[in-house]
């Protein structure tokens, strides 16, 4: 594995982990992530997404929604925080004291009720790997939020854990690189990654893959 | 910072407010959202590269101020506060026509009567004018709440109650002042100030108390500008690398110098007492003497201000000795203790003591009020002169002005709204 230096910055994405991968594919990896105790539901567009994450999501509940392309573009971040039907925690955070309330803040950012969030790659034995530049996101998804919600674009399946990590490298990072020097003027980092093999708290991460490209 | 998640802002658009540091209508706005938890972006008008940036190439030097983008792109221009809330669907009117119970005000005792009465069923309405939380929903940090070793913000405190209200089905409304009521037999009828009316069986006053105006030369035209009354969030960041002055001798000021000292360079606190610790509870006043950007100017008051259309200097005086010397200012916050909410129920001839507070239970007799008590038995602990209408908190005579002793008030209000229910039939 890379020691996440600077690798992948500056080379074009590799256009192959961009691309949609074959029903059949998306049907194997749904049924090996059922099998390592992580439900799989499939779907056949973003909106469809979008309406399972909804009926997912019970009413008042406390949910993290993570920074994602994916959630952005399916219109799930606008649900969260805008619908009136959740308690959007990215808004209560935001609206806190820095100074004065960095621990409460800790506490609420680490163990959500609800995390929905997306992934980089997703292999066909059913293994989910994740990158985050600083490992905040991390944390919940592991053990913090009682319950994760993952929203994955068809074109994120791999073959296994090593394609998994490359399509991080010369895929995600150099997109997501790009996002983070547009919006924040920083760049970013593969400076953490997690592997998901199996879920031992049973059905505590449901993933939803969408027969559509989605996020980075 | 950057970066795959490290950020945690909003991920959807938020609402955009530009105009001017002086701007008194766009400090009541900035205050409004932030108290009602509302992601916004300030933007001084002067700032043209980031005016440019947010707002685009338009004609915004030229557009009345202050203008306000909310996040499905309406533009407001000049914007005011009540068109704020409007545009972002905060006006929905109640869902029914008549309540068992309507709270009057979100702040500790509202929001506490509120969790309690809706928890046990009873269908709860909550009005409030401003946003939830009152005066303790502004305070940084309440470190004796009991149950929150680390301490707890008022705001923070506030959103969890609303939010547990409502889990209960409790209804609130806010940004909506409620005006008036007029007794109709058993219930009463409940007007707000858009003219929006509802029936309630009982009522709770809930309504707090407003900071108490500085009666100092030049201070109200400086609102905004420089000056605040009590110490909202919103305007904490703004103060970093500054010089701020606070006045007031109790917790709510002590918190607000804790608060400044952590972004501006000098924090002066001003307090009439020769000392601090008369009024301020133990850990607040030592918490401040550890602190070394603050300086307590005790025995003292502030007299004068200094503006050139933005707050510059602030003048304070010994009050033994007359003498006097002027701080240099670039805020100015008042924190003076309160004056009690009545005016919506002034018209009804409710009793009130003579600071205005709302005389309650065994009080009710020592004060006069146009009406005579109707009832055999005796008003209830919580009860005003008027059969089911309570009041709770800061507004009531009598109370002892402390979160916690608003919020045991609030929740003991409901066992005494459950005997006034019976009473009146079909509990």
């Amino acid at each position: 594995m890379s020691d996440g230096s600077d690798a992948g910055v500056g080379k074009p994405a590799r256009v192959e982990f961009g691309q949609l991968k074959s029903e059949d594919a998306v049907r194997r990896t749904a049924n090996a992530l059922v099998a390592n105790g992580i439900p799989a539901i499939v779907a056949e567009s973003r909106s469809e997404a979008r309406d399972l994450v909804r009926s997912l999501l019970p009413g008042g509940a406390e949910v993290f929604n993570n920074t994602s392309r994916t959630l952005q573009s399916a219109g799930v971040d606008d649900d969260i925080e805008r619908s009136g039907r959740y308690q959007p925690l990215r808004l209560r955070l935001y609206q806190m004291d820095r100074e004065m309330q960095a621990r409460e803040m800790r506490s609420l950012a680490a163990s959500p009720d609800y995390v929905v969030g997306s992934v980089h790659a997703v292999t066909e034995g059913g293994s989910l790997l994740i990158a985050s530049a600083s490992g905040s996101q991390l944390g919940p998804i592991v053990s913090g939020a009682g319950h994760v919600i993952l929203i994955v674009g068809g074109q994120k399946i791999v073959p296994d854990v090593d394609a998994g990590i490359r399509r991080i490298y010369e895929y995600s990072w150099p997109l997501e690189d790009q996002r983070a020097r547009e919006v924040y003027g920083v760049p970013s980092g593969v400076n953490n990654i997690l592997i998901i093999n199996r879920a031992v708290a049973e059905a505590r991460i449901t993933t939803i893959l969408v027969n559509e490209i989605l996020g980075f | 910072m950057s970066l795959f998640d490290y950020d945690n802002r909003p991920a959807t658009p938020g609402i955009i407010l530009a105009g001017t540091a002086i701007s008194a209508e766009a400090y009541r706005i900035r205050d409004f959202l932030s108290r009602n938890s509302l992601q916004y972006e300030w933007v001084e008008i002067t700032d043209t590269q980031r005016v440019r940036a947010l707002l685009g190439n338009g004609d915004f030097m030229t557009l009345p101020l202050p203008v306000c983008i909310l996040p499905d792109g309406t533009r407001l221009s000049p914007a005011t506060l009540e068109q704020v809330a409007s545009g972002l669907g905060m006006d929905s009117g109640p869902l029914l026509s008549e309540y068992d119970l309507a709270v009057v005000g979100a702040g500790p005792a509202g929001l506490a009567a509120g969790v309690y009465a809706a928890s046990e069923g009873l269908r709860t309405l909550m009005v409030e004018a401003v946003a939830p939380g009152g005066q303790a929903g502004t305070t940084s940090m309440i470190e004796n709440y009991l149950g929150f070793p680390n301490g707890i913000s008022g705001g923070e405190l506030a959103t969890r109650a609303v939010a547990q209200a409502r889990r209960f089905g409790a209804e609130i409304l806010l940004a909506r002042p409620f005006v008036g009521l007029e007794p109709e037999s058993d219930v009463y009828q409940c007007q707000l100030s858009d003219g929006t009316t509802f029936l309630a069986r009982t009522i709770l006053l809930a309504s707090g108390v407003e900071w108490r105006r500085l009666e100092v030369p030049g201070v109200e035209d400086l609102l905004g500008a420089g000056v605040y009354y009590g110490a909202g969030p919103s305007e904490a960041i703004g103060c970093s690398g500054g010089q701020v002055v606070v006045v007031g001798g109790g917790n709510s000021a002590g918190q607000a110098v804790v608060r400044f000292s952590r972004y501006a360079s000098r924090v002066v606190l001003v307090v009439r007492s020769d000392h601090l610790a008369s009024s301020m509870s133990k850990y607040l006043s030592d918490r401040i003497a550890a602190i070394p950007n603050i300086e307590v100017r005790t025995g003292s008051e502030v007299v004068g201000v200094h503006a050139d259309g933005y707050l510059r200097e602030v003048l304070i005086e010994a009050r033994d000795t007359s003498a006097s010397d002027s701080v240099g200012a670039d805020a100015l916050f008042i924190c003076i203790g309160g004056v009690p909410r009545t005016d919506a129920v002034r018209s009804v001839g409710l009793a009130i003591d003579d600071s205005g507070y709302i005389p309650t239970g065994r009080d009710v007799g020592s004060f006069g009020s146009s009406h005579l008590w109707s009832m055999s038995r005796p008003p209830l602990l919580l009860e005003t002169s008027l059969p089911g209408l309570f009041a709770a908190g800061d507004v009531r005579r009598g109370s002892i002005k402390r979160c916690a002793a608003a919020v045991g008030e609030g929740s003991m209000s409901v066992a005494l709204i459950h005997q006034r229910l019976a009473e009146i039939g079909g509990e």
